[in-house]
């Protein structure tokens, strides 16, 4: 689903250039939950971001879904994150003068179904989230935890084949955060592919599959069968 | 389209947009009123006189003193100015369009004692032809002979001439609703004061000395005479681009004849023209500015509303592109929401063009304002705001996707 060949990503700024991923290697499959972990500044929302497409890599390659990215063009790589990408960010980023109805529309809008399909989407989604009964209400008057589940309905009205998230759960408490994780968790269980950064090793833990990312190096990664088991190598 | 989204947006936020709406409203009901005003202005300093006006001059001189034969001074000035190489004619006249000033009478009618007609007339005189000096277009008829002129000493109440050239607009008022005026040529003219003439030719057009709005401007008549006193006003025509040169001679040359008269004016026609309509000209030059600053003014408002709203949605944008907006629904976005406000100020603009209109009408004397320069007024305002938010746009479609993750 995700694959990247010795991808690298410099950045080029002034004088600096920081080289923020250094060639990665990875292969994501259909279906898998991974999660991104590593310290502060080591790339892992430069991985996430170019994973996305809302971002090119400098060097080597990236195939999504089978498509070779390197080379589209603005339009191209705006049209793949519609119809194949959903995005969750750590500050749900809602559009805060719309109403969840409105907000949900938002990607649908961009894809090009008709009112009808939307309607159809955009209930689906919100039903899955549990915020049906909310769906006239703008975002302000929502908690957090709420939110971010508009935000992941959102980003699954369009059936996307991957989740990307980073850091959804570091702006909400313990218990919110439990459940956007369940929630996620849910989802993959239904065949989407999902990548979430994450600090938080115990939501780490619960991911089919690791990738720790070090100075723009994907160094580890730890495929187990269970999540409820053992610790990491 | 992502109308409805973008109105609820906008009832969210409504001050500024709502002040932008306003002043689109404001500076509509302003640009198509003076707009029109302006046109008004322009065309009706720009109506014809009638005249072969690139080739004629106007040369005025004033008596010191007692003149004691006008007659021969006039024959002595005429044939010096006659003289002069370049010119194809020159005549004596009592006055010329658009000077200001002149001779007028009332009670113009076909028949006698009927002194209410209402119409008047612009009085002109001379010996000579001013079909021939001004130019003048003759459509029916025949111009005067020197069998016509009548020499008329005002202090000796000596006899008036028995013919009459008038222009087709008097004519017109005349015979109103009559195709062919040519049946007026035979006919008797009677005005409130004097003796009945004969019609012997009507010419197309010629303009009366305050050339007012409508019909009125244009009705004029003229009668062969050779006015005895000592009053010196010549009109020159002359071969095309020899006017300046011919002025500058004429008014040397009548300035060297004689020593007991100085030389008042010497003008081109188009500078008599310039002195009637420079109150129309600084006019219609105030407003076109009032106008341009207006517009500026409310593309300066529109652009400063756009650049805040790019600003303040930079992460929004962000977000936008990262679900899939493409450049250009980024930009669309801001010209649809632009045109609503734009839209939404044109219609309440239109209300207050044809109020202001309204009051125009009644206070200015100002005629009803036509469709097409609301409708022209409109299309400004609705160019102006997709000029204005286009900036902002585009500099919204440069915002990366990458600004959803990497910036709070
Ligand atoms: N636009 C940019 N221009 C220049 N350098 C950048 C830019 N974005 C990121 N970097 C640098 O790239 C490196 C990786 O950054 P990245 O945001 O991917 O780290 P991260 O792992 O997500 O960190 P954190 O856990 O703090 O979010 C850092 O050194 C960062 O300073
Ligand atoms: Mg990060």
């Amino acid at each position: 689903m995700i694959r990247m060949n010795k991808l690298s990503k410099v950045y080029r700024t002034h004088m600096i250039e920081t080289h923020a991923l250094r060639g990665i290697e990875i292969d994501v499959q259909p279906g898998e939950f991974v999660a991104v972990t590593g310290p502060s500044g080591s790339g892992k929302t430069t991985f996430l971001n170019i994973a996305g497409l809302l971002e090119e890599h400098t060097g080597g390659d990236y195939f999504l879904d089978g498509v070779n990215v390197t080379g589209l063009n603005d339009n191209q790589r705006s049209r793949l994150r519609n119809e194949k990408l959903g995005f969750i960010f750590q500050g749900f980023n809602l559009i805060p003068d719309l109403n969840l109805f409105d907000n949900v529309d938002v990607p649908l809008r961009y894809r090009g179904f008709n009112a009808a399909e939307r309607r159809r989407r955009i209930e689906e989604a919100l039903a899955q989230v549990g915020l049906s009964a909310r769906i006239k209400h703008y975002p302000s008057e929502l908690s957090g935890g709420q939110q971010q589940r508009v935000a992941i309905a959102r980003a699954l009205a369009g059936s996307p084949k991957v989740l990307l998230a980073d850091e959804p759960t570091g702006n909400l408490d313990t218990q919110m955060a439990r459940g956007v994780m369940e929630l996620l968790e849910e989802i993959n269980a239904r065949g989407t592919t999902i990548l979430m950064v994450t600090h938080d090793p115990e939501l780490a833990a619960r991911a089919a599959r690791n990738v720790h990312i070090v100075d723009g190096l994907v160094t580890d990664f730890v495929r187990r069968e269970a999540p409820s088991l053992v610790a990491v190598a | 389209m992502e109308v409805r989204p973008i109105l609820s947006t906008l009832f969210r936020n409504k001050t500024a947009p709502l002040l932008i709406a306003a002043q689109v409203a404001l500076t509509l009901a302003i640009v198509a009123n003076s707009l029109y005003i302006i046109r008004e202005r322009l065309a009706s300093a720009a109506r014809p006189t009638g005249l072969d006006e690139p080739n004629i001059g106007w040369i005025n001189l004033s008596p010191v003193g007692e003149v004691a034969d006008p007659k021969t001074m006039q024959e002595v000035d005429l044939n010096t100015l006659r003289a002069i190489p370049g010119v194809r004619s020159a005549t004596w006249a009592n006055m010329i369009p658009l000077s200001q000033s002149g001779w007028n009478s009332g009670g113009m009618s076909l028949k006698e004692g009927d002194n209410d007609s209402g119409i008047n007339s612009a009085h002109y005189f001379s010996p000579g032809s001013l079909v021939d000096t001004f130019g003048l277009n003759l459509i029916a008829g025949r111009d005067f002979t020197a069998d016509d002129v009548f020499d008329h000493d005002p202090e000796q109440g000596s006899a008036l001439p028995k013919t009459v050239i008038i222009s087709k607009a008097l004519a017109e008022a005349l015979l109103p609703n009559e195709a062919d005026l040519g049946q007026l040529v035979g006919q008797q003219l009677f005005n409130a004061t004097e003796a009945p003439v004969t019609i012997i030719g009507i010419v197309d057009r010629l303009q009366t000395p305050w050339s007012n709005e409508g019909a009125d401007g244009e009705q004029s008549y003229i009668l062969p005479i050779r006015y005895l006193v000592g009053s010196f006003q010549y009109a020159i025509r002359t071969e095309p681009g020899q006017l300046d040169r011919v002025m500058k001679e004429a008014a040397d040359q009548l300035s060297t004849l004689r020593s007991d008269r100085v030389l008042n004016s010497q003008r081109t026609f188009a500078e008599i023209r310039a002195s009637r309509y420079a109150n129309e000209t600084l006019m219609a030059g105030l407003l076109i500015a009032v106008t341009l600053f207006l517009l500026l003014i409310t593309a300066s408002g529109i652009v400063g509303l756009s650049s805040l709203w790019v600003n303040q949605r930079r992460k929004q944008i962000g977000v936008r592109r990262a679900l899939g907006a493409r450049r250009i629904d980024v930009i669309r976005y801001f010209l649809v929401e632009n045109m609503l406000i734009t839209s939404g100020g044109v219609l309440l603009g239109l209300l207050l063009t044809l109020a202001l209109n309204q009051v125009l009408v009644r206070q200015m004397e100002v005629p009803r304002l036509p469709a097409e320069y609301v409708g022209f007024g409109m299309v400004i305002m609705w160019l102006l705001g997709v000029a204005s938010v286009l900036g902002p746009a585009l500099r919204a479609a440069r915002v990366p996707p990458a600004v959803a993750t990497r910036t709070v």
